[in-house]
């Protein structure tokens, strides 16, 4: 009785191969080990389980950047821009000359990909950058994308 | 003089390019200090403050009225450095 509870139990929680141990050394009777199943299966759940389900983590991980994932997520950026009409915008257009921006335009896009991206762009590299290609060109040197 | 009639009659003379040098540095670093308000309604708010007083001046020529907002603009990005300063600790 007491061993069918127990790979019962064992088989609810899976992996329970140290609760079913420790239960069965513990207690022979059929209720105790009803009881410190039922207490200790739910509290072990996180700890047995993850050596094997979650053998290595991934911590925040992106997919890895491309040429073209950046150069989609700049221009993502830039459509929405409410100062920039989408339909004037591609990767070759001046912020000054084709688009119709000022500097202090210019500076808020510097800020807004660097919210994207989430790395600081120094001022000076910043207001060098002129056209979406520049921005791509740059964050791929930046983040070390060279395909 | 031969010299400035090369040059294109919208080059900056270097008083009025350290100005603009000046003006960006000062938005760039005010964005920068509005990014850490922890609310976001008020960061909006800020933002949309500090844009739409650069846009109202941007048409201004006096060098001295230039040099009397630059000297505005970093005492209020020092105020509100400083409350954000406060509010973090």
């Amino acid at each position: 009785m007491a061993s069918r509870v127990l790979s019962g139990c064992g088989r609810l929680a899976l992996s329970g191969l140290r609760a079913v141990t420790a239960t069965s050394r513990l207690g022979h009777s059929a209720s105790a080990a009803l009881t410190s199943c039922s207490v200790a299966a739910p509290l072990r759940f996180q700890q047995v389980f993850s050596p094997f389900v979650q053998s290595c983590r991934h911590y925040a991980d992106l997919p890895p950047l491309t040429l073209g994932s950046i150069s989609e997520r700049v221009l993502y950026v830039l459509k929405l821009y409410d100062k920039i009409n989408p339909e004037k915008l591609t990767v070759q257009s001046h912020f000054m000359k084709d688009l119709g921006l000022d500097s202090l335009d210019q500076v808020e896009i510097i800020m807004a990909m660097e919210d994207e991206f989430g790395f600081e762009i120094p001022d000076a590299d910043g207001e060098k950058l002129m056209t979406p290609q520049e921005i791509v060109d740059y964050i791929a040197d930046k983040k070390d994308v060279y395909e | 003089m031969a010299t400035t009639s090369r040059l294109p009659p919208t080059v900056l003379s270097l008083k009025q390019f350290l100005h603009r040098q000046q003006v960006l540095g000062l938005y760039r670093r005010i964005l920068r200090a509005a990014r850490q308000i922890p609310n976001e309604g008020d960061r909006q708010y800020v933002m949309k403050w500090a844009e739409e007083e650069f846009k109202k001046n941007k048409g201004a020529t006096e060098e001295v009225v230039i040099r009397m907002m630059i000297t505005q603009g970093n005492l209020q990005l020092r105020e509100l450095e400083r409350s954000l300063q406060l509010a973090k600790s």
